[in-house]
């Protein structure tokens, strides 16, 4: 059973119906589906978005598409939360929930607040079904040049991009690889694996179901599994002996306080944050403190277009000095400490953002995967 | 000779339906008790396990006797395999299903039924509160089936033998 057909056993029986007669390569390819009440339903796949009618005919006119009722939702919701929803309070207040096979559902609905701050969502009449995708080798592009070729593992690496990008699926292909010492790079020749310590808090990057992970993260990995990530990470040190600690999603204050623990250890950090570039790094205030502070020795930068997902490599410096601007994009470059590694190439024309790519260097900078999830 | 074994037949019939209505007055208080039990289980497991109901009706089940084990064993594989039904539509048609089976009223249905409504539903400090609601409930109408028991046990049985052989004696 794939991993979307175990996503469907979640969905109510006439959302199933809908869903299951799509066509296949669309199936194959979907990213999101968006359940409002009484709305139309709403698909996304490739970076696009469509309505759905009820046969599974994908239509741009809404009025045509089919729209889930109350029950739907009001099932949906039970379903998911497995007719439990005084044992997600958690989640609820949050506001996502994940199903076994590591997909996250997204919820919307009306807030109930105690003492100004939210205490859990009721009502819910929006799902956003995130599917997740393992594409086992989309990290081979981006690994030969996160490597620290002195202490033969991995650099402190922060991966950025906005939403939808496939953070957590590079992430996760990170993670198999050092543990499981896939390099890719000629000097990394009979390196072993690092011990890799992953604190999941969404339950997103390994998926476990009763302490297994579902993915694959290598032979050498400890996984936490729904464990704050600050926490998780001091836990981890102190009890795992990692060599490398994987999280997911940075942002809060003592998210920081737990890396720079972490750092202080002796331990190799890679962790994903949300942001368009390195300026929106630089002006968020936890980020922007660790990064002048030099934790993270490389960022990659995810972004989209047509479909395809490009990265590229930031070192700390240029990242501070603000010098990455300038900076084409470099595909599996070894790191610019790196024996024989290249000065920096002329400089691209183009704004940073989403689209400043060159064209010739985009396609050698592809990471192999299409439509990866989990932003 | 016939006469004999006839009056003793009816005599043997009027005697047993008289012990299964006092065993039916006997069965109803303690029944309730179970379900009280079982209530106050799911409290905990609500409470302090956070386990989900399909896990934690199951565990109910194994613990309690019979004629409501099924009841709770039937409720928790709707929640774990029905796609697309409510909590409340499970345990409504495990209760209906289970019900002609135990010695339990209308009154004690109702209790459970109502509780079925808001099964799951809400967060963790309402649950509770639904769920001592159908106890207090079903603590009155325990209090009213001993009462019940009682008073009918026994004239439930004496009334059947004498029944019986009121029915001899006429026939005689």
């Amino acid at each position: 059973m794939t991993r979307l057909d175990r996503l469907f056993e979640w969905l109510p029986v006439s959302l199933c119906d809908v869903l299951e007669r799509l066509p296949e390569p669309v199936k194959e390819r979907l990213e999101e589906i968006r359940i409002r009440e009484g709305r139309p339903l709403e698909i996304g796949y490739d970076s696009r978005s469509t309505f759905v009618t009820p046969d599974g005919v994908e239509t741009d006119d809404y009025r045509l598409a089919w729209q889930p009722d109350r029950e739907v939702c009001r099932a949906l919701l039970e379903r998911i939360t497995r007719h439990s929803l005084y044992a997600m309070e958690e989640e609820l207040r949050l506001g996502y929930i994940t199903v076994p096979g590591g997909h996250r559902i997204g919820l919307a609905g009306r807030t109930v607040l105690e003492n100004g701050a939210v205490r859990r969502l009721r009502d819910v009449a929006g799902f956003n079904v995130r599917v997740a995708r393992e594409r086992i080798g989309c990290s081979a592009g981006v690994l030969p040049g996160l490597l620290d070729l002195a202490a033969q593992t991995v650099r402190h690496t922060l991966i950025v991009s906005p939403p939808q990008q496939g953070k957590t699926t590079l992430l996760r292909d990170l993670a198999r690889a050092v543990s499981a010492g896939d390099w890719r790079h000629p000097a990394a020749r009979g390196w072993r694996g690092r011990k890799v310590g992953i604190v999941d808090e969404r339950s997103e990057i390994a998926a476990c179901e009763n302490g297994v992970p579902t993915f694959d993260l290598g032979p050498r990995c400890d996984v936490l599994d729904a464990c704050p990530k600050a926490e998780g990470v001091m836990m981890l040190i102190r009890s795992m002996s990692p060599e490398v600690v994987v999280v997911d999603e940075i942002g809060r204050p003592e998210d920081a306080e737990a890396l720079r623990e972490a750092l202080n250890a002796g331990v190799r950090v890679v962790a994903t944050a949300h942001a368009e570039g390195i300026d929106d790094v630089l002006s968020r205030p936890v980020l922007r403190q660790l990064a002048a502070e030099g934790l993270f020795h490389a960022y990659v930068i995810l972004s989209r277009t047509a479909g395809r997902v490009t990265h590229r490599i930031v070192t700390a410096e240029e990242a501070l000095a603000g010098r990455w601007r300038r900076q084409a994009p470099r595909a599996g470059a070894a790191p610019r400490d790196a024996p024989g590694a290249g000065g920096f190439l002329p400089p691209a024309v183009s704004p940073p953002g989403a689209s400043g790519f060159r064209p010739g260097a985009e396609t050698a900078n592809q990471i192999p995967c299409q439509g990866g999830n989990h932003g | 000779m016939v006469k004999l074994a006839g009056a003793f037949l009816v005599m043997t019939a009027g005697t047993l339906i008289g012990f299964a209505q006092a065993a039916r007055y006997a069965a109803r208080p303690r029944q309730i008790r179970e379900l009280l039990h079982a209530l106050k289980r799911l409290e905990t497991e609500i409470a302090y396990g956070q386990t989900p109901l399909p896990e934690a009706l199951g565990r109910i089940g194994a613990a309690v006797a019979v004629p409501l084990r099924d009841i709770f064993v039937r409720a928790a594989s709707l929640l774990r395999d029905e796609r697309g039904t409510t909590a409340e539509a499970c345990w409504r048609e495990a209760v209906e299903t289970g019900w002609p089976d135990t010695a339990l009223r209308e009154a004690e249905k109702e209790a459970m039924l109502r509780l079925g409504t808001s099964l799951g539903a809400s967060d963790r400090a309402d649950q509770l509160k639904h769920v001592r609601l159908a106890m207090a409930q079903l603590e009155a109408e325990e209090a009213a089936a001993r009462e019940e028991q009682r008073k009918y046990e026994k004239m439930c049985r004496s009334l059947g033998m004498l029944g019986a052989a009121l029915v001899v004696i006429l026939m005689v």
